[in-house]
């Protein structure tokens, strides 16, 4: 049973991925909606991250001060002004891991 | 991923792919060790797990799956799951649909396989992939990098089972990835609103369902864009 979810699962996603690459392609949606996905990079990356403070903090992760919402910040300092992903990733966990030992 | 100017004589492309995935790549890490560890708690066999994280290469997605196999859900109901949470590859996938127009049939078919948050993200902040062979190279080994990272842990996971602790400062490293590729992207007003909006209306609507708040919250940042756009034309 679990292959066949898992192989159906995969079928399923794939799709997902080719749908507008090959089976409809996307140079034959209206342009004005294309257009508008170039804002969906943003959107996807601030949707997913708020999905994950809230997942650690709830849904007032915003309001609530926690460990998390500290590396978080810290992290986002950091790679506003750097654009550095390791030393962002590093910046964070190290945060996250002293900020919990002390709040 | 490194917003620096692109470094032009970097000679290979390859070379800047595993540069730019490698980070991404062992941030997913605790991810897969924790999926690994899910299917081993459910019974599913090793082989089956490592292939199918493999024809997966989807983590929220095969968590929900594993985790509604596990509770005893209908495979439809699994698939629904699957799709909910998978639709905005589609976005991705429209979004990216230039970059792989004029590629070989094989490629347009199967390298969008490899298609996820991070790699969709890798490629639109680069510059330098107009090329549709440079695209291709570029797009191969990021995606096998990452393949290969998040199956190895997979089988970790698979092998070591609860022994996976549940929670550690490791498992942030995926949302500092997010981070670093969300960041440098808002230098602009209306990048910045729209992450706004977006994440916003993900947290307001995180109780939804199956990570629907997620597509929710996607689907009103894009929104905001579009309306953003429309006001300033």
């Amino acid at each position: 049973m679990s292959a066949v979810v898992l192989l159906a699962s995969s079928v399923v996603t794939w799709l997902l991925r080719v749908g507008f690459i090959v089976i409809v392609p996307a140079r034959r949606l209206p342009e004005g909606l294309r257009r508008v996905l170039d804002h969906a990079a943003v959107a996807a990356l601030a949707a997913l991250l708020a999905t994950a403070l809230t997942r650690e903090s709830g849904p007032a992760w915003l309001l609530t001060p926690s460990p998390v919402l500290v590396a978080a910040v810290a992290a986002g300092l950091v790679a506003w002004r750097t654009g550095r992903m390791g030393l962002t990733v590093v910046v964070a966990v190290t945060v996250l891991w002293a900020a919990q030992l002390i709040m | 991923m490194n917003s620096a100017p692109v470094d032009v004589s970097v000679p290979r492309i390859e070379l800047a792919a595993v540069r730019d995935i490698v980070p991404v790549a062992a941030s997913v890490v605790p991810f897969a060790l924790v999926i690994g560890s899910a299917m081993r708690e459910i019974g599913v066999s090793g082989g089956v797990g490592v292939l199918g994280g493999g024809a997966m290469y989807s983590g929220s997605a095969h968590l929900a799956a594993v985790a509604l196999l596990g509770a005893g859900a209908e495979l439809l109901m699994i698939l629904a799951a699957v799709a909910v949470i998978n639709a905005r590859l589609l976005v991705y996938g429209a979004a990216l649909e230039p970059r792989f127009r004029t590629q070989p049939r094989w490629f347009r078919w199967l390298g969008p396989h490899f298609l996820v948050d991070q790699t969709y993200a890798l490629a639109t902040a680069r510059d330098d992939l107009d090329e549709p062979d440079r695209f291709r190279r570029y797009w191969v080994v990021a995606g096998l990098v990452l393949g290969a990272f998040w199956i190895v842990a997979m089988a970790a996971g698979m092998g070591l089972g609860a022994a996976i602790p549940a929670s550690s400062p490791l498992n942030f490293t995926a949302t500092a990835v997010i981070i670093a590729l969300l960041a440098p992207r808002l230098r602009a007003r209306p990048q910045v609103l729209v992450a706004a909006v977006a994440a916003a209306v993900a947290t307001t609507s995180s109780s939804l369902p199956n990570g629907l708040g997620l597509g929710v919250g996607l689907a009103a940042g894009i929104v905001a864009g579009a309306l953003i756009e429309a006001r300033q034309r």
